[in-house]
């Protein structure tokens, strides 16, 4: 079974996906249960699929046994199987705060596991084709997911992400068939080693399908200006969905994007063509200030969150253009890192949002009375955000400004740290009014069982809600500790993608 | 220098930390809240205090979680720089509890919990950064301090409160930014951070421009809670927090950790001897001769005490700055021997001008004539302590004074310096002394002018830029506060509890009531304090060496290597 273990974790959450529908005709809630022994399978073969990549190296598996690189090949190196496990236990945790929050329709489970499915299967890929296939069956199960809200909004929001994000799947497939056409191949060891040499790297071929699958991927991971779906999928979908897509959707799509620059074009393209990595490294810095800049401006929490997602991932594929070990372990450490924050943070607006009806910046005022646990560790991951020390969001800054020095690019370090305190913008009013401000939102008296929920206040909040939340906010500053355990799996790998 | 690994250093960082949510879960009981908080700070005097004789003899205390991450060592070390800072804010935090309790109570102030478990949590920063062993270590607790002492600059809750809170985010996130560029070029070109006496080898061969823009980064980033001009406008607005957090603020922990990190980049990150050799020693002490200056200039026209101090800080704080920019023996010493001595002198200050405002709720100096009467041993205290400011000797300003002066005059081109440090003293005295005059020797009905404060700029003639027709002239709004919003500098601290509290201060109808020079101002809460600061101003001032404070001074210049003491 070992050797299967690749294909077997993205099988799981399929085969899983497709029993909601079916026990729905037995339960109604049969949803949850069934996700989450999926889920707890999906987490321990990802750990040991992990382990195994740790121990032994870099594990392929051929999909059927057609042999590569004609059959498809999965590849699990020290970052994807990083990654995978994330994914899997990301997705448990957020289960966790669906059980009493989420949508508990089996449509909803379903679409869930599929979602799990994809992203899984955009991690262990090692075919650019293959890549395609699971980054549109992420972004369908993503739609929906988002669809599933009450409000007409909801339906408008799914809208938005399909078209725009269609257009970016279509983009990177565009890319593909260039890459095809100009090496014959889509594994994505092959490509590495035959685009040198069958189309050099400044040709017109390469140069356009490089910028159209970067393009594609880029709306995926929503940097400024493909941003433009991001702030009203994440504001209108349920809290659920918001906190798992902003955790993990655009996270491994920046994973895919590193794998492509690394495992696909190598370092070799980006020094061979500067522009193109400069370029990647503008529009990253663009991202950082262009996204602190919108957020501030917000009203809605929610949306100020999903600006503050343009701005982070900036952050990220700065890291990953620059492409030094120092910068791509920040960026590593930092997705991550993000991903755990961002979640948490979604998941507290939530939490906030059902206890006392408050969404926008001003109704957060004095709520630091009123949901005390919530809003520490909403303030909390703010800071962690900001990038204070010893939380995880400063460690990922830290190498990538180390990364950035050491190339001695002097004006994506300015950019880098002023960051920081565009970030402290958009976080520090809130926190301000969290403690530190009259209510602007008051409760009812005498709140009885009946009372009409018009506002929100009042919906029950599980247990498992909060401990999401007071857990995200724990590991923004636990994770620290972790680092250079996981900086020395990265060294494992990051010479063999670096140095090809 | 012998380094032993020991609990301690760790020990007196996380004793006030770990007292945070203690105190959290106190509210209710607000004398077992107030107890623990004077029992741990004693218990961190009591550690940082048994560590000052293994330090003076050459021992350095040691204790490192490892390396994190790469050039990521979180360690802490103990060494006669840090003993100093430590020694003095855990000193101070005993002495700041107790009048906080005075203050805090006096004026039935909300959010007492939140005070107190922030003033811990600030401490254990202040701590941490003195006893840190890098430049990455340093800049943690750095943050740490800026995220403890927010709330505490925030507390009123009013709209003055959050504006300055919001200013005073920027500023210190700003320096922060500034610290952390400067601490990864450091790191890229020595390949360490860590505190080394004489500097980092790497710095001294390393490429001349990137050296200067790392210590440029540093010092600014440091210089903005040094409150070096033009980064120090956050201080005076700061003002607007309970006084003994301004106490806090301008005498223990915030200001004195950029003073402290300046130190440590100029001593122990760059050296005296890199430090010659870049050329960046007399921008940083011509920067201090300005803020020094200037910022006495602009002290003599503050009407409200609090603000005064302020720019008084401003002031003396580049005192301590120009020492280190001189980087020779004497000036280091005085530059360094003026923490402490600053430390104890601005605290009797402003701990007096919040036992003013407690008692008479009296904040601006106009309405303060007579008010020796009123508060005897406050004023006494006061005028010991501006004496010092100014540097009248018996007090600890003239013994940081003295080498400070001695120092740069025996430089080539230090006759500048000196004369500025002079120029200031004379300044003191123009700002402090009519404040003492005024409270001994008049009285509310039958004070002088004070053509410095009352005056329009530009002399008595009103000068119109649009030569416009002549108005009432615009000292008329500096007193008026009825039926308009107070103006900022004359606000201490309308909390928002006190919004229908009539604010008019001064004395009341019928002149100040007589209180005797037996206590009977104002409670021993605020009165012990505010003598004990006194007395150890004194102390500092006429045994500097038994006082300790000295010792550990000249235990830092001596072990620097190329400096001659």
């Amino acid at each position: 079974m070992i050797e299967h273990l690749p294909v077997l974790l993205v099988v799981l959450p399929i085969v899983g996906g497709s029993i909601p529908l079916v026990a729905s005709l037995v339960s109604e809630r049969a949803g949850w249960p069934v996700a989450t022994l999926t889920l707890i399978g999906q987490a321990s073969l990802a750990g040991l699929l992990a382990w195994t990549v740790s121990t032994s190296g870099t594990v392929s598996y051929a999909v059927g046994g057609f042999a590569a690189p004609y059959g498809i090949e999965l590849v699990v190196d020290g970052l994807s199987g990083a990654v995978a496990l994330f994914v899997a236990v990301v997705s448990l945790g957020v289960l966790a705060y669906a059980r009493q929050a989420g949508p508990h329709s089996s449509a909803f489970y379903g679409l869930y596991l599929l979602l799990v499915a994809g992203l899984t299967g955009m991690t262990v890929t090692g075919d650019v084709f293959n890549l395609y296939v699971f980054l549109e069956i992420t972004g369908l199960a993503a739609y929906g997911l988002v669809a599933s809200g009450r409000d007409a909004s909801a339906a408008v929001a799914a809208l938005k992400y399909l078209i725009i994000g269609t257009v970016g799947a279509s983009l990177y497939l565009l890319g593909v068939g260039y890459l095809l056409a100009a090496t014959g191949t889509l594994n994505m060891a092959d490509l590495a080693t035959k685009l040198g040499e069958m189309a050099a790297y400044d040709s017109t071929l390469v140069l356009t399908a490089f910028g159209l699958m970067v393009g594609g991927l880029t709306v995926k991971v929503a940097l400024f200006p493909l941003h433009t779906w991001q702030p009203d999928a994440y504001a209108n979908a349920p809290d659920t969905v918001s906190a798992f897509i902003s955790a993990l959707v655009s996270t491994v799509s920046a994973y895919a994007l590193a794998r492509l620059l690394f495992s696909v074009f190598t370092v070799e393209f980006l020094t061979a063509v500067p522009v193109a990595r400069w370029a990647l490294v503008g529009l990253a810095c663009v991202s950082i200030i262009a996204g602190s800049a919108l957020a501030v401006s917000q009203d809605s929490v929610q949306r100020m969150l999903a600006y503050s997602s343009v701005s982070q991932f900036g952050l990220v594929v700065a890291g990953f253009a620059i492409a030094t070990p120092l910068a791509v372990v920040g960026a590593t450490v930092h997705l991550l890192g993000h991903a755990v924050m961002k979640g948490g943070l979604f998941a507290a607006t939530g939490v906030i949002e059902r206890k006392t009806g408050a969404t926008t910046v001003n109704g957060y005022a004095g709520m630091g009375s009123r949901v005390p646990l919530s809003a520490f560790c909403f303030a909390v991951l703010s800071l962690a955000m900001v990038g204070v020390p010893p939380a995880v969001g400063f460690v990922g800054k830290w190498y990538i400004v180390l990364g950035a020095v050491s190339a001695g690019n002097w004006p994506v370090v300015a950019v880098l740290l002023a960051s920081t305190l565009l970030t402290l913008a958009y976080f520090a009013r809130l926190v301000e009014r969290l403690y530190f401000a009259e209510a602007t939102i008051h409760s009812e008296e005498g709140l009885s069982e009946e009372a009409p929920v018009t506002d929100g206040s009042g919906q029950a909040v599980s247990f498992g809600m909060i401990a999401v939340v007071v857990i995200a906010a724990a590991l923004a500053v636990a994770l620290t500790a972790a680092v250079p355990a996981f900086e020395q799996v990265l060294r494992e790998t990051l010479p063999q993608l670096l140095t090809q | 220098m012998t380094d032993i690994s020991s609990l301690r250093p760790l020990l007196a960082i996380l004793v006030s930390a770990v007292a945070i949510p203690v105190i959290l879960s106190l509210k209710r009981r607000p004398n077992v809240r107030e107890g623990v908080t004077i029992t741990v700070a004693v218990a961190k005097f009591a550690i940082v205090a048994s560590m000052v004789p293994g330090v003076l003899s050459g021992t350095r205390y040691v204790f490192s979680f490892g390396q994190l991450a790469t050039g990521i060592e979180l360690a802490f070390r103990v060494d006669p720089l840090g003993l100093l800072f430590g020694l003095l804010a855990s000193l101070l935090w005993i002495v700041t509890s107790f009048y906080s309790i005075g203050y805090m109570r006096g004026l039935d102030e909300h959010a007492q919990t939140r005070y107190f478990a922030s003033f811990a949590a600030s401490l254990a920063s202040a701590v941490g950064v003195a006893f840190a062993s890098n430049l990455l270590t340093l800049f943690v607790c750095y943050e740490l301090l800026t995220v403890s002492t927010y709330p505490l600059v925030t507390h009123d809750e009013t709209d003055e409160a959050r504006a300055a809170g919001r200013k005073y985010l920027a500023y210190t996130f700003g320096g922060g930014v500034a610290v952390l560029g400067g601490t990864v070029l450091v790191f890229v070109l020595a390949g360490t951070t860590a505190f080394t006496p004489g500097g980092l080898e790497g710095l001294a061969t390393a490429d001349p421009t990137l050296a200067r823009a790392a210590f440029a980064l540093l010092a600014a980033g440091f210089g903005v809670k040094a409150a070096l001009m033009p980064m120090h406008s956050w201080l005076p607005d700061a003002m607007v927090a309970p006084t003994p957090v301004s106490g806090l603020l301008h005498a223990v922990a915030v200001v004195k950790s950029g003073v402290f990190g300046i130190a440590r980049v100029v001593l122990d990150v760059y050296g005296t001897g890199t430090m010659e050799q870049l050329g960046v020693g007399l921008p940083l002490a011509a920067i201090a001769a300005f803020t020094l200056l200037t910022a006495s200039i602009i002290a003599l026209r503050q009407d409200n005490l609090k603000r005064r101090l302020a720019y008084s800080t401003i002031s003396q704080l580049s005192y301590i700055v120009l020492g280190l920019g001189l980087l020779h023996g004497q000036a280091l010493t005085g530059g360094l021997l003026h923490i402490p001595a600053h430390a104890f002198m601005k605290l009797t200050l402003f701990f007096c001008a919040g036992a003013i405002h407690v008692e008479t709720h009296t904040d601006d100096i106009s309405d303060m004539a007579g008010i020796g009467k009123r508060m005897p041993l406050t004023m006494a205290a006061f005028a010991v302590a501006a004496a010092g400011m100014a540097g009248i000797p018996l007090v600890a300003g003239f013994v940081s004074k003295w080498y400070l002066v001695i120092g740069a005059l025996s430089l080539d081109g230090g006759l500048v310096f000196a004369a500025a440090l002079l120029v200031s003293g004379v300044l003191n005295i123009a700002y402090f002394w009519p404040i003492v005059y005024q409270a001994y020797f008049e009285s509310p009905d039958g004070h002088d002018e004070k053509p410095l404060l009352e005056g329009p700029l530009g002399g008595r003639d009103e000068v119109r830029a649009d030569g416009g027709d002549g108005h009432e002239s615009d000292d008329a709004d500096d007193h008026s506060d009825e039926g308009g919003v107070p103006k900022p500098e004359h606000v201490d601290h309308l909390g928002k509890h006190h919004e229908n509290h009539e604010h008019h201060g001064g004395p009341p109808a019928g002149g100040w009531d007589d209180r005797g020079w037996r206590g009977g101002e104002s409670t021993w809460f605020m009165l012990g304090p505010i003598l004990t600061a006194a007395t150890l101003s004194l102390l500092l001032g006429t045994v500097p060496y038994t006082a300790v404070f000295l010792r550990i001074v000249d235990t830092i210049v001596s072990n620097l290597p190329g400096v001659m003491a």
